[in-house]
């Protein structure tokens, strides 16, 4: 399925061999006609800039498709070269340049460029003994990024042959090898090479010559988690609801009676219970999914369906039962959160809109009002924070604006000031009604609902500036909450470390030590007074993927250490390597 | 009475001493241009030596000498006492010409000469009542400068040095107050107006000779670059005695970069010449080579790697010549020696080195006595207790019988040799004919000795060693007894024995378990099975060569000597070495058994040592090619073998962070204390 250059078409290649364009309108897509049929699936394609042509390749062949017409005005078999013509030559991948030149990757490794209109090969580059399955080609056009299935993936560049001659050829230039498995995906942004993998990694490779300074494009990233919440808490419970990508987990935490030193291991007195598992029907990924804070009411969202269940304990037997006639969605749930009462179920919804649903006793729910931006907003809800006290509501739009809403009386209350970054995380503090929000820069922002302003502390911080290396992390606050008994305090994580920052506390600068606590611990008492600073990191728990205090001395930590996936993902390919 | 000698790095060359009476009052410098060197004594008469030895020239002159300076392209300068210069070109026209007196009760401290441009300069410095005073002079130009040295408080100029860089004169003082400063003098055109005062030169600290609280008393001063100077002193640390110590500073970073002891004191000067410092040592002059990298910080904190300063430190076996008789045999010896030397290359020539012990009063003795009277007296010298300079007289002695195996050649006390260079611990440098000798008499075991015990032995004679031993036929060699220690207990000794043994792959190898690798099965299995596993060459032989392993070597050196060997030789030495590596490849710690048998390093370094001399010869020549070709396969099959193993490291690797990372339970209460 790909979009034309001007966004207004949308061409889907099916296994009939059938290519299918949509006009593109304002809330949906219309089926506008099917393009000439051909045998054989249609496994990728290619708009033209222009919108003129598409490419389609399938098993053995590629054909180009004049979209006025919907004729098929050339076909060209791909695998003529090849000795070893038994196997059939998939074409994982095409681009067509507006040159008109067409390139395909296929499974044999090649990467060859073709002139259509004659149907001559003109250039055939193998970049690998094994498939290469996805390519991007750069806005320019000079550079092409090729993923392949041993987890490498190379730059193919045009470059003229001779110093500043005008003759110019595609040279490979740099291989890359940053996945284990198959590199599914490639973009080519202006300044780096994307690549995502079978290997659950999404990597961005700074291209060195394209970045200017130093900074944190210039910086090779890794990401094997999404940036989300997939673990949601039921506080007064001591539940956890962990989301998979087809069914959810309810555990009970376990407890112990004992207490001990820093760093003992302490023996739980009751086990931690697994509860119950839910099966999400259908092939649908699940979206998004929540425990309420009393444990009682589950629920999640797949790309077409809202599910809400009442969770039902008694004795040793859980039970669950779906909630009946729940409001249809449409479109479904971008985010779900109940509130702190468990009364109440927010519901994120597309177009700026947060959905509000009342929780009625024994198992039911009615929708009670829908909250939306008084100027409107195309982008959908992603993020959601209650206040503890019901008053307050903050919702985060992809356009990265914080509305702050009144559930009183369901009305508008402010937006947060425009901050040009995404916001990876927000909270509400419960006394304070502070919503203190994390940004992907890494910036801190305290921003008091009753004032409309940003609080003190918070300006103090703007004008302090964050420490080097709190700025420099690579992984963004997922998550923010807050310590009752100390109002001081605000918990965040990100997928390397946990924070306790206590604002009464002065701020590092940069010359002091950013993650002190192993330093602190070696002092004694007295000495420890002038170290103190405001960020207490720890890092003794990676990757970390959630994190929630529970009462004030419990805090409940979620690791999903990577071997644990990497054991079950599928053997990479083959491949000698000296040295491993 | 005086004398001076004449030494290269290594050794000395020559001796020459002046009549009784006389003394050579300044150095004596070579003529660059005529070859000659020059000498002065009691200040007043020049005598000439060309290259031949021999005194050719007097020369009377009206005024007394301070010193002359030899400068390449520039001839010789002559600086008088009166603060005179003139060439010696212009000396020698006229010799009695009157020399003018330009300093006025100063005395001359120090002095020196450069070349700048094509014009000889001449700054000297003198002193009258603690007054420094700077003289530059042009002799060609009869151009003079003076300059007063600006006073400092409490201490006064020790020891100077200077040079010459972009029209600058840089000169470096050391002072009493352990600091060297720099004054810069600009070397100015001849201005017409003489100007009648005095210039006072300001000078600035350049450096401190201190290093925490270790205060260095210097009494000699050499700059060796841009950045880098040597100072020759005593490091006085409080509380400890002062030591006499060579020390190498960094001018730019203020960092003491190298120090080296020289615990039997030192005379206080210190030369330089071609990144070598002489100095003397003790009894002996010492040769220290020594080598500045380009300052860099991490020089100066000592972070470099291989910064090696100084690092050869070499003797020349140079004993101070205080008896007269020893002088007389010494030159009586010299026209032997220089007759060696018309044959050899000149800069081969060797000179005998004079011991000073009265033990040689029996040295002439090794002319002409008897064998046996000989013999008994050397037993007796051998029996005596060591003494600091047994060694040297020891090493004078090989060297003496040495001579006389050349003079006479039916002469040659085999035994007595071996029995010397086996309990002595010689080295090449002290008896370097020694081998000369035992490879013209192909004295084999001799050899073989020197080759595991010397350590200094030039690749050229390894070379030459090399040679005569794969050139020697087995028959000959078996009737010689040579040490077999380092062969006996992993060589094949059934050499005729054709019945092939039952294939035990060992370690994972041998030449069939690369079948895959073959492009055709190996055709004739015989002959690559005798290529890898059984020894190419005799029991003796094996030893020979095995000594060969052993000795030190540098590449550079001994690669173009190893481009010579023949070709059949270094095919026959490169399957030597590949039966050596097979065996050593059986044994899973890679090593032979036995004394001095050669090391896996060894092997792999000689063996690419040959196939580098040796490239094209291998490929050219069809008889290297099966060789080569089982060489290639076995290693490959090693590489293999090793990357295997590699992959078993790295998996065991993991294993083993894995155990040491926190016990992952999956479920786990802890406590945890954030400050």
């Amino acid at each position: 399925m790909v979009a034309s250059g001007t966004g207004t078409q949308l061409a889907i290649g099916c296994e009939d061999g059938s290519v299918k364009i949509f006009q593109v309108v304002p809330g949906g897509i219309q089926f506008e006609r099917n393009l000439d049929r051909r045998k054989g699936r249609v496994l990728c394609l290619s708009w033209h800039r222009s919108g003129t042509h598409i490419v389609a390749g399938s098993i053995d062949f590629f054909r180009v498709i004049d979209v006025a017409s919907g004729q098929t005005v050339q076909r060209i078999m791909v695998n003529h070269q090849v000795e070893k013509a038994k196997r059939e030559c998939v074409v994982w991948a095409i681009a067509l340049l507006s040159s008109g030149t067409v390139v395909s990757a296929d499974s044999f490794g090649r990467v060859q460029f073709w002139d259509w209109e004659q149907g001559t090969l003109a250039e055939s580059h193998t970049v690998s003994t094994s498939a290469a399955l996805s390519l991007a080609v750069s806005e320019k056009e000079d550079s092409i990024v090729v993923g392949t299935s041993t987890g490498a993936t190379y730059q193919l560049q045009l470059l003229p042959v001779k110093l500043g001659g005008l003759e110019k050829c595609w040279v490979r230039t740099k291989p890359f090898q940053f996945h284990s498995h198959d590199v599914r995906a490639v973009a080519h942004s202006s300044t780096a090479l994307i690549s995502g993998g079978l290997d659950a990694q999404l990597v961005i490779r700074p291209l060195m010559e394209k970045v200017q300074k130093k900074g944190y494009d210039a910086v090779l990233r890794k990401f094997t988690f999404p940036h989300r919440r997939l673990v949601s808490c039921a506080r007064k419970a001591r539940l956890l609801l962990f989301q998979f990508s087809q069914y959810l987990e309810l555990w009970r935490l376990g407890s112990t009676e004992e207490t001990g030193k820093d760093g003992e291991v302490l023996p739980p007195c009751r086990m931690p219970e697994h509860l119950v598992q839910l099966k999400s029907k259908g092939p649908e990924h699940i979206y998004c999914s929540c425990v309420s804070p009393c444990g009682t009411w589950v629920g999640y969202s797949t790309a077409s369906r809202f599910q809400l269940y009442r969770v039902r304990c008694d004795g040793d037997g859980v039970s669950l039962r779906k909630v009946p006639k729940v409001p249809k969605l449409l479109p479904p749930a971008y985010q779900l959160q109940f509130s702190a009462d468990s009364e109440s179920l927010f519901v994120a919804s597309a177009r700026g809109s947060v959905h509000v649903f009342q929780l009625l006793e024994p198992g039911g729910c009615k929708h009670l009002h829908t909250l939306q931006p008084p100027s409107g907003c195309s982008e959908a809800v992603y993020l959601l924070a209650p206040s503890a006290d019901g008053h307050w509501l903050a919702a985060v739009s992809g356009d990265w604006a914080i509305h702050i809403y009144n559930l009183k009386c369901f009305q508008h209350h402010c937006v947060v000031p425009a901050y040009s970054c995404a916001v990876s995380a927000l909270a509400i503090h419960p006394s304070t009604n502070n919503l203190v929000i994390a940004y992907s820069d890494q910036q801190l922002f305290e921003f008091s609902i009753p004032e409309k302003q940003y609080t003190s502390w918070s300006r103090a911080v703007q004008s302090r500036g964050l420490h080097r290396t709190w700025l420099e992390r690579d992984s963004p606050i997922t998550h923010i909450t807050f310590n009752p008994k100390n109002p001081a305090h605000i918990l965040l994580h990100d997928t390397y470390l946990l924070c306790i920052l206590d604002k009464s506390l002065p701020l590092p600068d940069d010359s002091t030590l950013l993650m002190n606590q192993s330093t602190l611990k070696q002092l004694p008492e007295t000495a420890r007074k002038r170290q103190l600073h405001a960020f207490k990191i720890c890092k003794k728990f990676q990757p970390l993927l959630f994190m929630d205090l529970l009462d004030e001395n419990c805090l409940v930590v979620v690791e999903r250490p990577i071997m644990d996936f990497k054991t079950q993902l599928p053997l990479a390919v083959q491949q000698k390597k000296f040295g491993t | 009475p005086s004398q001076f000698i004449l030494i290269s790095d290594q050794k000395p060359l020559g001796c020459w001493s002046v009549k009784h009476g006389q003394i050579l009052t300044c150095p004596v410098v070579c003529n660059f241009e005529t070859h000659e060197y020059i000498a002065v004594h009691d200040d007043k008469v020049r005598g000439s030596v060309a290259e031949n030895r021999d005194l050719v020239l007097f020369l009377q002159l009206s005024a007394d000498v301070y010193r002359i300076h030899s400068l390449p392209h520039g001839g010789p300068v002559v600086l008088f006492r009166g603060g005179g210069v003139r060439t010696l070109d212009v000396l020698l026209e006229a010799p009695q010409q009157e020399i003018e007196n330009i300093i006025s009760g100063e005395v001359i401290r120090w002095s020196g000469a450069f070349m700048e441009g094509q014009q000889p300069v001449l700054i000297f410095t003198t002193e009258k009542d603690e007054d420094f005073f700077v003289y530059i002079q042009k002799p060609k130009l009869s151009s003079l400068h003076k300059y007063k040295l600006e006073q400092q408080e409490s201490a006064k100029p020790l020891c100077f040095t200077a040079h010459i860089t972009n029209q600058t004169v840089t000169l470096l003082c050391l002072y009493s107050n352990d600091s060297v400063y720099e004054v810069l003098i600009p070397l100015q055109q001849d201005t017409e107006e003489k100007e009648e005062e005095e210039e006072i030169l300001s000078k600035s600290l350049l450096l401190n000779l201190s290093v925490s609280g270790a205060v260095l008393k210097g009494t000699s001063l050499v700059v060796l670059d841009k950045d880098h100077v040597a100072v020759l002193g005593s490091l006085a640390i409080p509380g400890k005695e002062p030591r006499e110590c060579l020390t190498i500073w960094n001018t730019k970073f203020q960092t003491l970069q190298t120090s080296k002891e020289l615990p039997l004191g030192t005379s206080g000067q210190l030369w330089c010449y071609e990144e070598k410092f002489f100095l003397i040592h003790g009894k002996v002059l010492t040769v220290i080579m020594y080598k500045c990298e380009t300052s860099s910080l991490a020089a100066a904190v000592g972070k470099l790697k291989d910064s090696q300063t100084p690092d050869v430190s070499s003797f020349v076996n140079w004993n101070t010549l205080e008896d007269e008789e020893l002088v007389v045999s010494f030159q009586s010896q010299k026209s032997v020696a220089l007759k060696a030397e018309s044959r050899m290359n000149v800069s081969k020539a060797v000179l005998k080195h004079v011991p000073c012990t009265s033990d040689l009063h029996s040295i002439c003795l090794f002319q002409d006595a008897s064998t046996y009277v000989l013999e008994t007296e050397l037993k007796k010298l051998m029996a005596k207790a060591p003494t600091p300079d047994l060694q040297a007289t020891i090493g004078y002695v090989v060297t003496a019988l040495t001579d006389r195996c050349k003079k006479n050649p039916k002469y040659y006390p085999r035994n007595f040799l071996q029995e010397i260079a086996e309990t002595r611990d010689l080295s090449y440098s002290l008896c370097p004919d020694l081998m000369a000798v035992a490879l013209e008499k192909k004295d084999m075991h001799l050899l073989q000795i020197c080759l595991e015990r010397f350590p200094d032995i030039p690749e050229e004679v390894t070379y030459a060693c090399l040679k005569t031993f794969l050139s020697m036929s087995e028959a000959h060699l078996q009737k010689i007894d040579v040490n077999l220690d380092s062969v006996i207990c992993y060589i094949d000794v059934e050499l005729d024995n054709k019945e092939f043994k039952t294939e035990i792959v060992e370690n994972g190898f041998s030449a069939e378990m690369d079948q895959d690798m073959c492009d055709t099965k190996i055709p004739k299995e015989n002959q690559s099975r005798s290529d890898g596993e059984s020894c190419p060459v005799g029991l003796q032989k094996a030893a020979l060569l095995n000594a060969i392993l052993h000795s030190a070597y540098t590449e550079t050196f001994l690669l173009p000597h190893l481009k010579n060997l023949p070709a059949r030789q270094a095919i026959l030495f490169l399957r030597y070495l590949y039966y050596l590596y097979v065996k050593c490849s059986e044994k899973v710690n890679t090593t032979l058994p036995g004394i001095r048998s050669p090391t896996i390093n060894q092997i792999m370094d000689w063996m690419c040592l040959l196939l580098d001399a040796q490239f094209t010869v291998m490929v050219m020549l069809p008889e290297a090619k099966e060789l080569l070709s089982n060489l290639h396969k076995f290693v490959r099959a090693q590489v293999r073998f090793y990357s295997q193993l590699n992959k078993i490291e790295g998996s065991l690797r993991e294993l083993q962070r894995l155990n040491h990372l926190r016990e992952s339970q999956t479920y786990s209460i802890e406590v945890l204390e954030i400050i």
